[in-house]
């Protein structure tokens, strides 16, 4: 049974293209069940609400029509995937204070974060999953599956990038 | 001059509620039926690419660009209401 998938692209696009011209393509490639946002210069945004059978295929899908549309649009990210305290705290309703609270007595099983410092951020599928399984709150498994298709495409970006060598270096460490 | 309504009712109502809150909804015409702009379009806005939205006249499913249009709205008075300047950490 398809189900519906609630999820943000961001790409970056060459700043002359016209906004209306982008309308109309992204909207002949099948970009109808999204809005579109373009409210930074250079950047495009789209939030889906895609039925299909799985997160990636919806996704998958949803980047083949944005590319089709506008082949000059590079892929900044894809959400819901990077979360801060703030987002963490609505998405499972607690107030920031309780979730920082809940974090800090819960140092050692926490998901590490990708990024510490001021603006700490973590991927939303290893909270998700954390609360699944400590905490045995419910998550939706729709949000759950985009959370990791999500962390899938934008992980995937930056890969490609590792040099090999640096790569065989580092697993030898760990 | 009062604006021209969307012909799907949900999604009229939700550009309502976006007016309510201070939008400004700019009339366009071909496949975008209009803009939505985000009245704190600055610093303090918590809804970045999303401050300028384009709304379909014929989206595929009128309900859920309804939702999504709502969100959009939701999104940045909701960070403003509850304390503005704090984005992140």
């Amino acid at each position: 049974m398809n189900r519906e998938y609630d999820f943000t692209l961001t790409f970056s696009v060459p700043t002359g293209l016209e906004q209306e011209a982008l309308e109309s393509a992204l909207f002949e490639s099948g970009c109808d069940d999204a809005i579109i946002g373009l409210g930074q210069k250079g950047r495009l945004a789209l939030n889906f609400t895609r039925e299909a059978e799985s997160a990636e295929k919806a996704m998958l899908s949803a980047l083949q029509q944005v590319k089709k549309a506008v082949p000059e649009a590079q892929l900044v990210e894809a959400g819901p995937d990077l979360v801060g305290i703030s987002d963490m705290a609505s998405l499972l309703n607690f107030s920031r204070q309780n979730m920082r609270k809940l974090i800090q007595t819960h140092l050692a099983s926490f998901p590490l974060p990708v990024h510490e410092g001021a603006s700490a951020l973590w991927h939303l599928v290893d909270v998700l999953t954390w609360f699944s399984e400590t905490q045995r709150r419910a998550i939706p498994t729709d949000l759950m599956d985009v959370a990791g298709v999500s962390m899938g495409v934008n992980l995937v970006r930056e890969v490609r990038r590792v040099d090999h060598q640096l790569q065989a270096q580092l697993d030898s460490i760990a | 001059m009062p604006r021209k309504r969307h012909a799907n009712k949900d999604i009229e109502e939700a550009v309502a509620y976006a007016e309510l809150q201070g939008w400004r909804i700019e009339i366009r015409k071909g496949h975008a039926w209009g803009r939505m702009y985000c009245p704190f379009n600055t610093k303090d806005c918590r809804c970045g690419e999303f401050c300028v939205a384009s709304i379909w006249s014929t989206p595929k499913n009128t309900q859920n660009h309804a939702k999504q249009i709502r969100r959009i709205v939701d999104n940045c008075t909701g960070n403003r209401s509850a304390g503005g300047k704090d984005h992140e950490s």
